[in-house]
Formats: C-alpha cells, structure tokens, sequence
C-alpha cells in the first residue's frame, strides 16, 4: 500500500491508494460513509482506456471544521473495529 | 490425456476422485449420477469434468 | 458506533461450511469475500527441476499439474518469499500419485493423495525436485485457498394467507438458505419450491436486512476457520497500514 495525495484541500483530499484493489477500497468507501462529517466518498479504479492508471483513487469530501485526513484516518479505524468486532463473532460461534 | 487436477471453472480439486470414479462407472455398472453424489462432486461444473474425461495415455503411449 | 455483529453455522465442517452473519454491511461481506478468494495465501509448487521425465507428458505440463495440487498451508508459520522443497521419484509400470510427493516440511503436505500426477507405462521414469512458494490467489489461481466462496442475501419467508382456489399453481423458488419462523432451513429440504412446503397458502420472501449466508469451501490447504480468520487479518491488517501511513 503507497499513498500520494494528489489533492490535499480544506474539505476534499484525493489519494491514489496503490496496491490495493476493489477488496479493500470499497470497505474502505463504506466505512467512510458511516464517518461523522464525511460529505462524499468515492473511489475510482481508473479502467484501463483513460490512459493506464489502474490504481484507485480515493476521494472524500467532508463537511464545514472537519480535515478529510482526519476522516479517513477515523474510517481506517472502523475497519479494524468491524474486523475485530467479526472476528469474535466467529470465533464464538466457532 | 490425464485426468484434470481441478475443475476448470470452480477450482474443486476433482482428480483425487477419479480412480474410484472410474472404477465404479466405467469398469463397474454403477449409475455416474449416484458414485458423483457419494464422492461429494456437488456442482455441475466439476461433475462434467469427471463424466466427460477419458484417459488417453495408453493411446498415445506406443508413439514416444 | 458499535458492531454488533453475529455468526451462526448452518452447516460446518473442515473444507465446506455454510454459515450466517448478521449486522455486516454489504461492503463489508463482499470484502471478506473476495479475500478469502484472492488475498489469502497458500503454498503451491512453482518451480520444478526436472531430474528425469522420460513419460509421455511434458516437463511443463507435468509442472502445471503438480501446482495445482493444494498443499497444507499452517497458519504464521511461512512468509513471502519462503521455499519448501518437496520431491517426487516413481518408476513405471506405475501411476504418479500426489501422494508420492515428499516435503521436506512435516506441516506442507499434499492435502489430497490420490491425484493423478502422470500414468507411467514400463520404462517411464518421473524423477523431480519442485519448490513450493507463498503467494496469493491473485497471482496465480494454485495459489486460491478458497473454492467456490459466496454469500446470498438472506431472506425471511412468511405465510401471508392461502392462495386463491383457482389460481393456476406455479412453483414459488427460492434457494440456499431461509429464514422461516426464527428457523434457518436449507431450502433443499423442500426441493427449493416453497409451494411444496406451504401447500394452498400464500407467503411473502423479504431479504433480511444486513444478514448473509456464507458458503465457504477450501481446495484442503487450509480449514474454513483458518481461511475466515486469515481473510479478516488481511482486512485489519491493511486498515492499519492505512491508518499508521495518515497518522504522520
């Protein structure tokens, strides 16, 4: 995973997330739009016909006082919070 | 040639059932639909890999 | 905001299991699922160096072969650019087994051993050394611990009333797994016709919201648990790279 901002605003920030693919982006979008403050939240896995980039670029657009960077950074969180929050759920079920 | 090692489409690994397969059906007289069930060849995409395999090594052995 | 989430097996066993959770997202239940397929890794032979293969296949499909039988993969114990070696030696008449690989690794062997590797006629020699690498199911589809992973939606059958006297009957499916009075009932207990299992009424099929029923099945590198558990390390594991790589 290699992040480069291309896009670093008040209330947008756009990322290329390199390595990853639709598995972890789309959590990721997901978790984003549960956030607190997040306005917009997308991904694009530019297809190959609009020039060879094929790594996702993730954009997120957030609401008045709130840092985009802090919003993402908070959805990461929530990921590890509904992994652990999976992983014991099967565990006891298991 | 060889039996396939997997099914092409699914991945299932259906060479490990293939001896029995052919000794029950092809050598036997037991019904391919009932040994499939039994050896646990669920999906049709594997089940035609066994029903539609012949072994043609001793075909083209005599050629090396 | 706090995960509640839930699992309950429907059906359970070493390779195949069918099981139900609920309170996860959409998201969520594809991510997992797509790891299981393609980001959890497993050992598989790569490389093979050929000693003596006087059979009536080639070298290169002999390799083919031998890769795509699943070799047991423990858990933590092997890392990227990890080799195990295992080697093969059968003289003809007889038939290569995957069975007759021998690994230098106790833990990394043939999950299955009754594949048939090459049938040897008399005279025919398969003599070879292969490595076997870690890699995932997105590099190569040897390397795909989970076989056949999906997950359907599931849904709530209710009675709603009987059905109109004269109305032509028509089977009413659904499939996999169902949701009837608070019971799960694998649809192929009633031939996946509801019209079997409530004669003359009529019922109504909602999806449950947030609930979905997995089928899982593994090619034998790994146990259903191992390949859910690893699927989820995957997932966090990324999360927190993310979240250290925005914590500068």
């Amino acid at each position: 995973m290699e992040l480069t901002v291309t896009e670093n605003l008040e209330q947008e920030l756009r990322v290329e997330i390199a390595g990853e693919d639709h598995t972890f982006m789309n959590v990721l979008k997901g978790a984003l739009l549960e956030t607190e403050g997040v306005a917009a939240a997308t991904y694009d896995v530019n297809p190959e016909q609009s020039g060879g980039q094929t790594e996702p670029i993730l954009t997120v657009k957030t609401e008045d006082g709130v840092d985009p960077i802090d919003a993402l950074k908070t959805a990461a969180q929530r990921v590890q919070e509904k992994t652990d929050a999976f992983r014991s759920a099967f565990e006891q079920a298991a | 040639m060889m039996v396939p090692v997997r099914c092409f489409t699914c991945g299932n690994v259906v060479g490990e059932h293939w001896e029995e397969f052919k000794a029950r059906t092809r050598e036997g007289d037991e019904d391919p639909e009932e040994v499939l069930d039994e050896l646990g060849v669920d999906r049709y995409c594997c089940r035609r890999m066994l029903v539609s395999h012949k072994d043609l090594v001793d075909i083209v052995s005599p050629y090396q | 905001m706090d995960e509640d989430y839930e699992v309950e097996f429907v059906e359970r066993g070493d390779r195949k299991a069918l099981f139900l959770v609920r309170g996860v997202t959409p998201a969520f239940a594809n991510g997992i699922r797509r790891t299981m397929i393609a980001d959890v890794p497993t050992l598989a032979i790569d490389e093979v160096r050929v000693i003596e293969n006087s059979s009536v296949m080639f070298d290169e499909q002999i390799a083919l072969r031998l890769g795509l039988v699943p070799l047991t993969t423990p858990p933590a114990e092997f890392d990227e650019d990890d080799v195990v070696t295992l080697s093969i030696d059968v003289a003809g008449p007889a038939t290569a087994y995957s069975g007759d690989l021998v690994s230098a690794d106790d833990m990394v062997q043939p999950a299955d051993q009754n594949v048939p590797i090459i049938e040897l006629k008399d005279g025919q020699r398969l003599e070879l050394e292969a490595d076997a690498v870690l890699e995932t199911g997105k590099a190569h589809a040897k390397h795909q611990g989970g076989v056949s992973v999906g997950y359907r939606h599931l849904q709530r059958v209710e009675v709603v009333g009987d059905a109109d006297e004269f109305e032509e009957s028509e089977p009413n499916i659904v499939r996999g797994v169902v949701e009837i009075d608070g019971e799960l009932v694998d649809t192929a207990e009633f031939d996946n016709d509801l019209t079997q299992k409530f004669p003359g009424k009529e019922v109504a099929v909602h999806d449950v919201e947030k609930a979905f029923v997995f089928h899982v099945e593994t090619d034998g590198s790994m146990t259903v648990e191992e390949l859910v558990n690893r699927a989820t390390d995957s997932i966090e594991s990324r999360a927190l790279e993310l979240e250290d790589a925005v914590s500068l």
